[in-house]
């Protein structure tokens, strides 16, 4: 537990010294604002362009903005988030093979499986956190101009998402014990979703897919109910798990 | 007792065989050379003795324990310098050996004592910077540091001098003569005058297998004063002593070389006296480990 601990806290180290954390604080926050800004802006942008679209014969009559929109651009702008983090956190696992830091703690007798633990929940923590915060700053300003009522579902659509993060992380620690280079990592972990959502798009096949957690719009907009999603999250948990458990004996037999 | 005992270690990558049944037995409290060429197969022994690499064949030991590939409890007797050691960048000095404390295990206070003990011993007491900016030298005393702070019995050190200018070298050479009454010391080297500096044993690796292994003194007494060179002053009297002693070898344009064993020395200075061939000189070589070193990679 001690030598958990102290790999966890050099993790830990590692992000705050190398810049990452305050990086990803920028991103999440960053895409927090985001969200209900361009909600906010759209009636005025629109407006700006009222003449030129007036010239190609499109009227545009009161337009109006709710929480509804800012939410729908959180879940559109969400991928974007993720897609980041996953780049700037790939290489988590792989720096440490390519520059052969691992190999003296691994000799000091830190069993292997605490490295796949410690920096798969670090992982983890990051998104939650980065994900909490960029949640929190929607929220704040959406309750601040318009109130949240208007969006239904709201919880069970973020904790969709959340989970849907969760197994890209999974995935990620999966193919870093596997590759040796972060471009293997990347491409794995791309394939599996893009396989997913490919498969997803047969009839019959979406509500079993990690994919469908994406789509939080449908939820919010009271189009697909909650029940939906159970299905989903149950495949995508157990996945996750599975990763997990599998990332651990494919890293003790990695050579390093 | 033998710290360290291998038997029969095989090991291939791809269609190279590289360890082709290695023996070797290292004494408790030797300091033990480790000898041969680049891409002998020292490291990769190495790095099989610390579980890091799987090998296709044979049995390896640690302080009686075998040692299994992927696990590391072995690993407790060991203290490991690789070639080029490898510390987190972001880190100083005090805050590796802290973290290598605390994954060891261990009371923190009686860490932070060894920690302070080891920087001094190896000369990194006042450095205060990050690990970002330290020079070869200084990362490979941090190495011997990390290396020692479980109180190993056995210390293996993976080349600690091939990259070093000469005051590092002796730098790193003078701490594991101070650490020798600690531990049991492995090193791999190329550096024959390293191994005659400190080694007590060594071992000849070459074409994967041990060639000669035991105490420095006894390996170099059984090679001792079998070995002549006779110098020549005239080129043209070489081939002619070449042909009469066929087991003469030419060791420079006027300088042949050649064993006891082969050729007896009144033999050789009959033809010399009879043939009236000019020396400038003949010379019983004590033998060096260099000379055993190209006498074992040249057979």
């Amino acid at each position: 537990m001690k030598s958990l601990l102290a790999f966890m806290k050099k993790e830990w180290m590692e992000q705050l010294r190398s810049g990452r954390l305050v990086l990803l604080g920028i991103l999440f926050a960053l895409f927090g604002i985001m969200n209900p800004a361009i909600a906010k802006l759209t009636p005025w942008l629109l407006e700006r362009m009222a003449d030129t679209l007036e010239g190609s014969g499109l009227a545009l009559t009161g337009i109006s903005v709710s929480a509804l929109d800012s939410w729908m651009q959180f879940f559109k702008n969400i991928p974007m988030a993720l897609t980041i983090f996953l780049l700037l956190e790939s290489r988590i696992f792989t720096r440490e093979y390519q520059s052969g830091t691992l190999v003296l703690a691994l000799t000091k007798g830190l069993e292997r499986y605490k490295v796949v633990i410690s920096k798969t929940l670090l992982l983890v923590l990051l998104w939650s956190a980065g994900y909490g915060l960029c949640f929190g700053i929607t929220y704040g300003y959406n309750a601040y101009f318009w109130g949240n009522a208007a969006a239904q579902n709201l919880l069970h659509a973020l904790l969709c998402w959340w989970l849907f993060g969760v197994w890209t992380i999974a995935l990620t620690a999966l193919f870093s014990a596997g590759a040796q280079s972060n471009t293997g990592v990347l491409a794995g972990t791309g394939s599996v979703v893009l396989a997913s959502y490919l498969i997803g798009m047969f009839p019959g096949a979406k509500e079993y897919m990690p994919t469908l957690l994406m789509d939080g719009n449908s939820l919010i907009y009271g189009s697909s109910d909650v029940q939906a999603y159970t299905l989903a999250m149950i495949i995508t948990a157990v996945l996750c798990m599975l990763c997990f458990a599998a990332s651990i004996p494919i890293f003790n037999k990695k050579q390093l | 007792m033998d710290m360290l005992h291998i038997r029969g270690l095989h090991k291939r990558f791809g269609d190279k065989e590289v360890l082709k049944g290695l023996n070797l037995s290292v004494p408790e409290h030797s300091v033990f050379g480790f000898i041969g060429k680049n891409g002998a197969g020292k490291t990769t022994t190495m790095k099989a003795v610390l579980g890091l690499l799987r090998t296709d064949d044979g049995e390896i030991m640690v302080g009686g324990e075998k040692v299994v590939y992927g696990q590391t409890s072995s690993n407790r007797f060991i203290g490991y310098l690789p070639d080029v050691p490898e510390f987190y960048p972001f880190m100083t000095a005090p805050e590796y050996l802290r973290f290598c404390g605390e994954i060891t295990g261990g009371k923190r206070s009686e860490n932070e004592k060894r920690s302070k003990e080891l920087l001094e011993l190896v000369g990194l007491g006042d450095e205060t910077h990050r690990i970002r900016g330290f020079s070869r030298g200084m990362k490979q005393r941090l190495g011997i540091a990390q290396a020692l702070l479980n109180r190993p019995r056995l210390l293996i050190c993976d080349e600690p001098t091939s990259a070093l200018d000469p005051v590092g070298r002796k730098e790193i050479l003078d701490i594991l003569l101070a650490v020798r009454e600690q531990t049991t010391v492995l090193f791999s080297t190329h550096i024959l005058s390293d191994v005659e500096r400190i080694c007590t044993d060594v071992a000849f690796l070459n074409d994967g297998v041990v060639s000669i292994q035991g105490k420095l003194s006894d390996v170099k007494s059984i090679y001792r004063s079998d070995e002549y060179l006779l110098e020549v002053e005239r080129k043209e009297d070489i081939q002619g002593l070449m042909r009469a002693f066929r087991f003469m070898r030419q060791r420079a344009d006027y300088v042949l070389a050649f064993h006891e064993k082969d050729h007896a020395l009144f033999d050789v200075l009959r033809y010399v006296t009879e043939g009236r061939v000019s020396l400038s000189k003949l010379e019983r070589v004590e033998p060096t480990l260099e000379s055993l070193f190209m006498e074992v990679v040249e057979k």
